[in-house]
Formats: C-alpha cells, sequence, structure tokens
C-alpha cells in the first residue's frame, strides 16, 4: 500500500466532512441502528464488571485470611478466584469489545446495522452462557484448565452464541460501503476470526478429543495467551486506533508504520504462549520459541507507540478536557509497559525467580485491566452519548472514575509484581521454609485489597453514571462533558 | 489496505501458522508418548490411574487446588525445585500421559505437589532402614515441609516424631518467639539445607548422620515426648493410622485428611484454606469410625467429644489423588542431578545448622 496517498484520506475522512449534513445524517442512522445492540452489551457488561469486582474483592481477602467462609463450598477460593477472572474476561471483558467492536464496525463500514434483535439474542444467550459458567463453577463443574474453567454447556452456549455475534459483525463488512479499510478495521477483523478459531481449537484439543498429557498445558498457555493479546489486544488497539485519532482530530500518523504494527503483532504475539511454562516438562524449542516471540513484540509495541505518540503530538493537553482520550492513552501507555514487563519475565534469568510467582497475575492484570478496560473505558466515553443522545452528567464522576481506577490498578500491578519478584527471590533460596516464601507474599496480597477497594469504587462510580445516562438523566447540551472547564483554548476540542 | 482478500487470507495465514507451530508440531513430538519399560517389559511407568485417583483429579480441580500448587519439578538450572527436595529429578512429559488432566499450575502459593505422593515412601525407606537408627533418617520429609521435627529421641520410627503437629504446641520455652515468628517456629530444624537431600547417604554414613542429628534434636523431646513406644508407622492407608503419640504420620493419609480439614492444625504457617465441606460431622455411634479424622495434639476446638469428623467419597478421592503423585520413577530421558558425595553432603549442611541456633 502507499502510505502517502492513503494518510490524507482516513479517518478523519469522518470528521473533514462534518460540515456535510448528509454525512452527519447518514451517522446518526447508523448510530440509532446499533442503539439497542450495544447498549444491551454495555449494560451487560457493566453489571458483570460489578460481579467480578465483588468476587475480585472477596478472593483478595482470602488470600491472606484463609478462614474467610472457607467453610463454604461455594465460596472456597478455589471457586472464587476462577469465577472472578472468567467473569472479567468473558463477562465484561468479551461483552464490552463486542458492544465496541460492533458500533465501531458500523461506523467504518459505514452501513446500518440489519435486524439488531438478532445481535441481541446473540447477547442475551452469551450472558446465559457465562451465567451458567458461573453457577457451574460454584457447583464444582471447574474443568481444571486456565481461563477455560467453563463447563462444557456452558462454553458450547459461548459457542454458539459467538457464532451469531460474529456472523452480524462480518455481515456488515459485507455491506460495506466500497473503499478503504481503516487499520481498526484490520484489528477487528482479526480479532473477531481469531477468536472462534482459539476457543473452538482449545476446547477440542482439551474436551472433544484430548490431547494427551503436557500437551494439554501447551494448548492451554497457547489459548490463553492468545485470548489476551489477539483477542482482548486486538479490540483494544483497534480502538485506540480509531479513538486518539478522531479524538484529537488528525489523521494516524503513519499508515505506513501502522501496517507493520498490525502484521507484526498477529505473527508474533500468537508464538508466546509457552512463556507461561518455562522450564517446565516440555521440548525445548517450544519454550524457547516463545521467549523469542515475546521479545519480538517489542516491534509491534514500538510501532504502535510511536505512531500513537507521533499523533497525539502537540495535542497531549486535550488530556485534561476529554475523558475518552484520557483512558485511551492511559491503555495505550501501559500496553508499552505490559509488553516490556512480558518481555522482563519471560527471560529465563528471570523466569527463574517470577515464574510461579503472584507476579504473572499482575502481568495478567496489566494486560486485561490497565491496557484492555482502561482503553474499553475510553470507548464507552465516547459511544454512550451518541446512543442515547445525552451528554455524560457529571464531570466529576468521570474523574473520580478515572483516578480510582488509574491508582487502583496501577497499585494492584505494582504490589503483584514486586511482591513476585520477593517471593520468588525466596522461592530459590532451598535453606528457607516454603511457608516462610508465602507469608513474604502475604503484606503485598493485603495492600491488593487496598487497590481492589479502589476499583469498587471506581466500577460503582462508573456503573452509576451509565445508569443514569441509560435512564435518559443524562445533560442535554451541544457539547460533551468536559473534564475540565476549557479554559484559554484556541479552539474548542474535537471531542 | 484497499481490498478484503489479502487482509483476509493474511489473518488466516498468520494464526495458522501460530496453531500448527504451537499445538500440532508439538502433539506430534510429545502427543503420542508411551510408558517406559525395561528390557523384560516388567518395570512399566507410568501407569494408569485408578478409579479413585480419576475423580479425585476432579475433586482437585473443582475446588481450585491447581491455582496455588504447581505439578511439576524444573530442572536444576532452572530453580531451587531439586533443592527443595519437591522431586529427585526434573518432570517429562511422560510423566503425565495418563493423567486425565494435567495440573501443570502456574502459581506456588502452596508448595509443588508433583511428587506428594512420594514423601511418605522416602519416610517409610527412612524408618526402615536398619542402618539409620537414631540417625537423622527421616531428613528427606524434613526438607521442605513442616514435618521437619526430626527427632532423634524417635530410635525405632524417626516417622512418627516427625510429626508436624509438635509445631502447634512449640517448644516456646526454648526458643523465644517460636510461637509468634514463623522462621523461629520452623527454621531451626527444617532447614532444608542440602543435608536433607543427601538423606540416603548420610544415613549410610555415620559421619554425617551423627553430625546432622544433633542439630535437628532441640524441638524433638518436648514436642513429641511420648514416642518411646512406637509401633512401626508405614505407608498407611487407613485414615486412622497413629503414631503411639496419636498423631498422623506426616503425608499419611490420614495426615492429608486433617490437613485438608483444619490446615493450621499441621501446618502451623500454612495459608490453605479449610476444605471442610469435604467432610461430615457426625454423632459418635458405637465407637470411632474407622476413618475418622486423627485429632490428637491439636487444639481441643476441632474434636469435640462426642462427634467425630469423617471424610466424605471424595474427600477420600482427593487424598488418594494426592498421594498418587510421584514421579519419582527414573526416565531415561530425565536424568537425576548428579548426588554429591557423602562427604559433602555431611559438610555442607553443619555449618548451616550451626548458624541457625
Amino acid at each position: 500500500m502507499n502510505p502517502i496517498a492513503t494518510t490524507a484520506e482516513e479517518p478523519n475522512a469522518d470528521i473533514e466532512v462534518t460540515t456535510s449534513d448528509v454525512e452527519r445524517v447518514e451517522r446518526a442512522l447508523i448510530d440509532a441502528s446499533t442503539r439497542l445492540p450495544v447498549l444491551f452489551f454495555y449494560s451487560s457488561a457493566i453489571v458483570w464488571l460489578l460481579i467480578s469486582t465483588f468476587f475480585g474483592i472477596f478472593g483478595s481477602i482470602q488470600m491472606y485470611a484463609p478462614g474467610f467462609f472457607a467453610g463454604l463450598a461455594p465460596l472456597t477460593w478455589g471457586r472464587v478466584h476462577p469465577i472472578h477472572f472468567d467473569t472479567l474476561i468473558y463477562g465484561w471483558g468479551c461483552m464490552v469489545g463486542m458492544g465496541t467492536a460492533t458500533w465501531l464496525m458500523a461506523r467504518l463500514c459505514r452501513t446500518t446495522l440489519r435486524h439488531p434483535l438478532i445481535l441481541i439474542t446473540g447477547a442475551v444467550f452469551w450472558n446465559v452462557g457465562v451465567l451458567m459458567g458461573v453457577v457451574g463453577i460454584m457447583i464444582g463443574d471447574n474443568t481444571g484448565y486456565h481461563w477455560l474453567e467453563f463447563p462444557g454447556y456452558s462454553a458450547i452456549t459461548l459457542f454458539v452464541s459467538y457464532l451469531l455475534i460474529m456472523t452480524w459483525a462480518l455481515i456488515m463488512f459485507r455491506y460495506r460501503r466500497r473503499g478503504h479499510i481503516y487499520i481498526t478495521q484490520w484489528y477487528l477483523l482479526g480479532a473477531f476470526l481469531w477468536f472462534p478459531w482459539m476457543y473452538a481449537a482449545a476446547q477440542i484439543m482439551l474436551f472433544v478429543f484430548p490431547v494427551q498429557g503436557v500437551m494439554q498445558g501447551v494448548v492451554n498457555w497457547w489459548f490463553a495467551n492468545n485470548l489476551l493479546f489477539l483477542w482482548f489486544g486486538s479490540i483494544a488497539l483497534g480502538v485506540a486506533y480509531y479513538m486518539i485519532p478522531k479524538v484529537i482530530g488528525r489523521p494516524v500518523h503513519s499508515y505506513y508504520l501502522a501496517t507493520i504494527g498490525f502484521w507484526t503483532f498477529a505473527l508474533f504475539s500468537s508464538w508466546t504462549g509457552m512463556m507461561r511454562l518455562i522450564d517446565g516438562p516440555f521440548p525445548a524449542w517450544l519454550i524457547t520459541a516463545s521467549i523469542a516471540a515475546m521479545i519480538l513484540t517489542i516491534i509491534p509495541v514500538a510501532t504502535v507507540g510511536i505512531n500513537h505518540h507521533l499523533t497525539t503530538r502537540d495535542h497531549f493537553p486535550l488530556m485534561r478536557y476529554s475523558p475518552t482520550l484520557r483512558f485511551t492513552v492511559f491503555g495505550a501507555i501501559t500496553y508499552t509497559a505490559f509488553s516490556i514487563v512480558g518481555v522482563i519475565i519471560s527471560l529465563r534469568s528471570m523466569a527463574r525467580y517470577v515464574h510461579f510467582s503472584e507476579a504473572s497475575t499482575g502481568w495478567t492484570y496489566m494486560g486485561l485491566y490497565g491496557f484492555f478496560t482502561m482503553v474499553l473505558f475510553g470507548s464507552m466515553y465516547y459511544i454512550v452519548p451518541r446512543l442515547v443522545g445525552r451528554e455524560w452528567r457529571y464531570a466529576t464522576l468521570i474523574k473520580l472514575h478515572f483516578w480510582g481506577a488509574a491508582y487502583g490498578i496501577g497499585l494492584l500491578v505494582l504490589l503483584l509484581l514486586v511482591g513476585g519478584f520477593v517471593q520468588g527471590l525466596y522461592f530459590d533460596d532451598p535453606t528457607l521454609p516454603f511457608e516462610e516464601t508465602v507469608q513474604t507474599i502475604l503484606p503485598y496480597l493485603r495492600g491488593a485489597t487496598l487497590a481492589w477497594i479502589l476499583l469498587t469504587v471506581a466500577h460503582l462510580i462508573f456503573a452509576f453514571h451509565f445508569g443514569l445516562m441509560i435512564l435518559g438523566f443524562g445533560r442535554t447540551a451541544s457539547v460533551p462533558t468536559f473534564l475540565n472547564p476549557v479554559q484559554n483554548e484556541k479552539r474548542e476540542p474535537a471531542i | 489496505m484497499k481490498s478484503l482478500q489479502p487482509l483476509f487470507f493474511g489473518i488466516f495465514g498468520v494464526f495458522a501458522f501460530s496453531w500448527l507451530g504451537m499445538t500440532v508440531v508439538p502433539n506430534l513430538q510429545i502427543g503420542s508418548l508411551n510408558p517406559q519399560s525395561d528390557e523384560e517389559g516388567t518395570d512399566i511407568y507410568p501407569q494408569p490411574p485408578a478409579g479413585m485417583v480419576t475423580r479425585g483429579a476432579q475433586v482437585y480441580a473443582a475446588n481450585g487446588c491447581f491455582y496455588c500448587h504447581s505439578q511439576q519439578v524444573r530442572p536444576e538450572y532452572g530453580g531451587a525445585d531439586i533443592e527443595r527436595k519437591w522431586g529427585d529429578r526434573r518432570s517429562a512429559p511422560r510423566d503425565y500421559i495418563f493423567e486425565p488432566v494435567v495440573f501443570l499450575g502456574k502459581m506456588r502459593n502452596g508448595p509443588d505437589l508433583a511428587n506428594a505422593g512420594h514423601r511418605p515412601a522416602m519416610q517409610e525407606s527412612g524408618a526402615a532402614a536398619p542402618t539409620g537408627g537414631a540417625a537423622a533418617s527421616p531428613a528427606p520429609v524434613g526438607s521442605a515441609s513442616p514435618a521437619a521435627q526430626s527427632s532423634p529421641a524417635a530410635s525405632g520410627s524417626p516417622a512418627a516424631s516427625a510429626s508436624p503437629v509438635a509445631v502447634t504446641e512449640p517448644t516456646t520455652g526454648e526458643s523465644p518467639g517460636a510461637a509468634s515468628s514463623p522462621a523461629a517456629a520452623t527454621g531451626p530444624t527444617a532447614s532444608p539445607s542440602p543435608a536433607a537431600g543427601a538423606s540416603p547417604i548420610a544415613s549410610a554414613s555415620p559421619g554425617a548422620t551423627g553430625a546432622a542429628s544433633p542439630a535437628a534434636s532441640p524441638s524433638g523431646p518436648s514436642a513429641s515426648p511420648t514416642t518411646g513406644a512406637t509401633s512401626a508407622p508405614v505407608l498407611v492407608e487407613n485414615v486412622a493410622a497413629l503414631t503411639s503419640g496419636g498423631e498422623p504420620v506426616p503425608y499419611s493419609a490420614a495426615w492429608h485428611h486433617r490437613h485438608l480439614y483444619d490446615p493450621r492444625s499441621v501446618v502451623i504457617d500454612s495459608n490453605m484454606p479449610s476444605y471442610r465441606y469435604l467432610y461430615k460431622k457426625q454423632r459418635l455411634g458405637g465407637g470411632v469410625s474407622p476413618d475418622a479424622i486423627n485429632f490428637a495434639g491439636a487444639n481441643a476446638s476441632d474434636s469435640e467429644a462426642g462427634w467425630e469428623i469423617v471424610p466424605s467419597y471424595d474427600a477420600k478421592c482427593l487424598v488418594a489423588y494426592l498421594m498418587s503423585r510421584n514421579q519419582s520413577h527414573p526416565l531415561k530421558e530425565a536424568k537425576s542431578p548428579v548426588t554429591a558425595p557423602p562427604a559433602v553432603a555431611a559438610a555442607s549442611p553443619s555449618p548451616a545448622k550451626e548458624a541457625q541456633k
């Protein structure tokens, strides 16, 4: 592709023509067609986020107070933890991701969403699938594979409803306005096609025709890291590629960099799964390949990071006003940090210490929350007003949400990474009794509860604010809600 | 990108590459291994699990044990797993070929369990070793476990006095702060130093045992004063198996049940939740059930008069599963690390133990 030829027409093609009434009406029609399904996705996602947060703080207390509700089978830590994580992944992450992706698809394909009720049906069954999975774990049907804990009856429900949702997203591609395919669409198309493959492959290779022995571990982590990178990561990167230029009002700096970034991202991050099993009972080449792939993910990270930075250059002050930009930039920066930490903890010399410690959990939160969730929060601040036709009610609540989430996830990740490293140092000293190595992590886990309290507050505030919007209590104003009063601005930010 | 086709095929191709390279090719390499046997075809390892073990694996998954316990021993260059006596050798793919679900794990907020079922065997052999006598033969158990209260006083069966319960009634008189400080409670005696690793050799060598046992003794006499008349403790499947001191032999089925029911009654610093919902509390009938949990030495709160705690079938399966965790059988592809010569084994631990006193 010719970068020079294409730079000019992107995505701000949208922005440049906002003066055109035709375009504006057309976009309003597109937004209207996605209103019901996307809001349904968002509402479900927020309910699951609250459930996940509840189980998160509950399990976080149990980590250092093993007597906390220990006598109740459904609330033992070994069940609370997978419920927390799976509702975060399948309840919150997948639903909010699919909601935003649907809206972006319609916008970027410039086509209205046809038969939105079928999409809603898919979302309803997805909710049912997650609910069945949660109940399944509670009654003891955990399958025993990380991130695939949902029992078969839940997994098949999820898969079928996913196919329904995916088909609808792809149908929009079929009806798209001819012309350019924007970067965001590459990522979304990739995510929509990769997810069913990884999910079906993992289900078939683990449950239908189970592979032998340690191959189960290989398939398990191949799936888990692909879910983290190629599903959540793709969606979040796609959203960031849309929101940052959109809010700032200038095109992506370099299409050429974006192309390199996309293909290297897909190529390298899909090979990283075995960095979770360093020095395990596997052929050495497999683990080494994953470590090498993890190191190589620096290439897409660098290209994406540079591209976003150069796009945002000179416009960072806009983060003072735009909630969307603030959340999105936070997420995009975390993406860089996430990958660098990922490289560090997968180096063999480092994995010796941190491999079996809390550090890997911290790293997962970094990707799933610090990167993905924050970017998606940003997208919701952009999209929801366009769907309900009102602006966010209180700038203060947005600020509280942002700082609660940012400090919460920052503290959580920091404690788990540092605590995990200390724990790992103790592991490696065989003269220390094992119980002592566990004792070292407990202060950090107590701190993690504080982080969870911050996150809980942030999520409750956001849910309340979102509820106001849904119920029509948003502001009726012609300008978006700014985080801070606009002062000394030559021009109004295009939020 | 102007057209959909190259994008579509690129997305497809990249992921096919990952799927083939990361799952299909390794599956061709290690996905259909056979058990190993010697020339006569007799010494076959591994062997398919029993029914209770398979069900135990489900209980293990249902209660999320695998989030805190890994089941893989890294090679000596990859970590301190072997030094911690979590295994004699690294784990190999062949160890897992009959596992219904492989719980490799990714977290160690609890110890590795790849050889959980091997530990009592190590202990039994230590107790049975005639040359061991009063020496520190239970040292292998002492490695990374609370069972390290090995006492030379337990002449006939060192394992008997090795009950971790001793820790719950600490020798506070001897070591100030033992009750409050976890390090102090387990420190002096546990010291999972290389000596523990070399124990088979140590028991064969008088010099080595002599060096090790005094260091291990401080808590012994006070911790289990009644160990004098001991019936030989062996690896018993019966939950009620007791030592003469009344406490379950570490890593025996009785110990596992009590540990699952009330972790901190056997391992004072344990961070494991109780799994008491896998147990039934029932009124004492004509007598104590043969499989009732043995609470000897524990707090009175656990054992009310007139009541007993018996394991459910799931709990028995879980313990059967735990006791089936054993990767001690030699494998051609996973060599045990070279054992240090006895002299080195005897010399190296002593300073460490001295220092900790």
